[in-house]
């Protein structure tokens, strides 16, 4: 009966479900590339927190995030960046900040708050949980509807 | 410690309320079956990313969407042997009782101390924000029940310790 177990549409081209976190062009397309950035990323954004620009820091943080199930080193190093960065802000600060971001770095946010919240050892829930606050207060439901639906994760 | 137990259970119930929209999904690769999508796991275009929201290490929630279900699975604070055990037993006696919870699991999902399993049919039978609700409140109750319960088996021990230590004085 083994044969009724195959999952026969992985042989359909035509039908095949093609998982974007996979074949995600862009940021991904060269992984050399792609880790320069991230680490050139990584210095710009302690740069900003040495001179005490949070909210710079954030931004820069959430910027062009790598994507793709082969780069899960790099996907780490761009989180340990950005969760810097989220904790840096004084807690009075956070909801400055969210405000000041665009639609699309709410969304990044939002998946890095959930990808933060994911490794509990290794960065802060209560400083994470307070982030998600505010996010869901400016930016609603869409935000986490995005985060849940997007393949490209971080 | 408290004062990240509201920002936990908001992350939850909008978490949750997000992930709670369910419609009525016929099984892609069986015909006339309808099934639980998170739970059968057989196509993955209709699965959401799941998501895990954390107050510390021990204690945590995770959520997996999918197009007509969505799981949620509590992991309830254990800070010692006893809370442990207590744990474990309030959580097994839930689940034996499972049908008259309707949305509670059997199992829990591994890793996690009870599961709850929402499926369009009880988003059409039931209010949502009812069920969110629900899930919050359970929640609460839970800590609440493990510390009183732990509280009490102590009291009761010492009693008998003392009743039983009074016939040699």
């Amino acid at each position: 009966m083994s044969h009724r177990k195959i999952n026969v549409d992985q042989y359909d081209d035509e039908d095949a479900f093609v998982d974007e976190n996979q074949t995600a062009s862009g940021p991904t397309a060269d992984s050399a590339q792609v880790e320069a950035d991230v680490n050139s990323r990584a210095a710009e954004v302690r740069n900003y927190l040495s001179r005490g620009d949070v909210a710079g820091a954030v931004a820069k943080a959430l910027e062009n995030p790598p994507a793709g199930r082969a780069l899960q080193t790099v996907k780490d190093r761009n989180t340990a960046t950005v969760m810097e960065a989220l904790a840096a802000a004084r807690s009075t600060d956070i909801i400055n900040i969210v405000k000041g971001l665009s639609t699309q770095q709410m969304d990044i946010l939002m998946k890095y708050i959930y990808r933060g919240m994911g490794s509990p050892e290794l960065y802060n829930s209560a400083i994470l949980l307070t982030w998600h606050e505010k996010a869901t207060e400016v930016g609603g439901l869409g935000g986490i509807v995005r985060a849940l639906t997007d393949r490209k994760t971080v | 410690m408290s004062n990240t137990l509201r920002p936990y259970l908001s992350a939850v119930r909008s978490t949750v309320t997000a992930a709670m929209c369910l419609e009525n999904f016929s099984s892609q690769v069986v015909e006339r079956h309808n099934k639980p999508e998170v739970e059968a796991r057989v196509s993955s275009e209709v699965l959401l990313t799941p998501v895990v929201i954390s107050r510390n290490e021990n204690e945590k929630v995770l959520i997996e969407g999918s197009i007509n279900s969505l799981r949620i699975s509590i992991k309830v604070k254990q800070a010692d042997e006893i809370e442990r055990i207590l744990c474990h037993k309030f959580t097994r006696f839930l689940m034996l009782r499972a049908e008259s919870f309707f949305i509670l699991r059997r199992k829990p999902v591994e890793g996690y101390d009870i599961s709850f399993l929402v499926t369009n049919h009880h988003t059409e039978t039931m209010y949502k924000h009812k069920l969110v609700d629900f899930i919050i409140q359970f929640m609460e109750e839970v800590d609440k029940e493990i510390s009183e319960m732990k509280l009490s088996l102590n009291a009761r021990a010492r009693i008998v310790a003392e009743s039983y230590l009074q016939q040699f004085s």
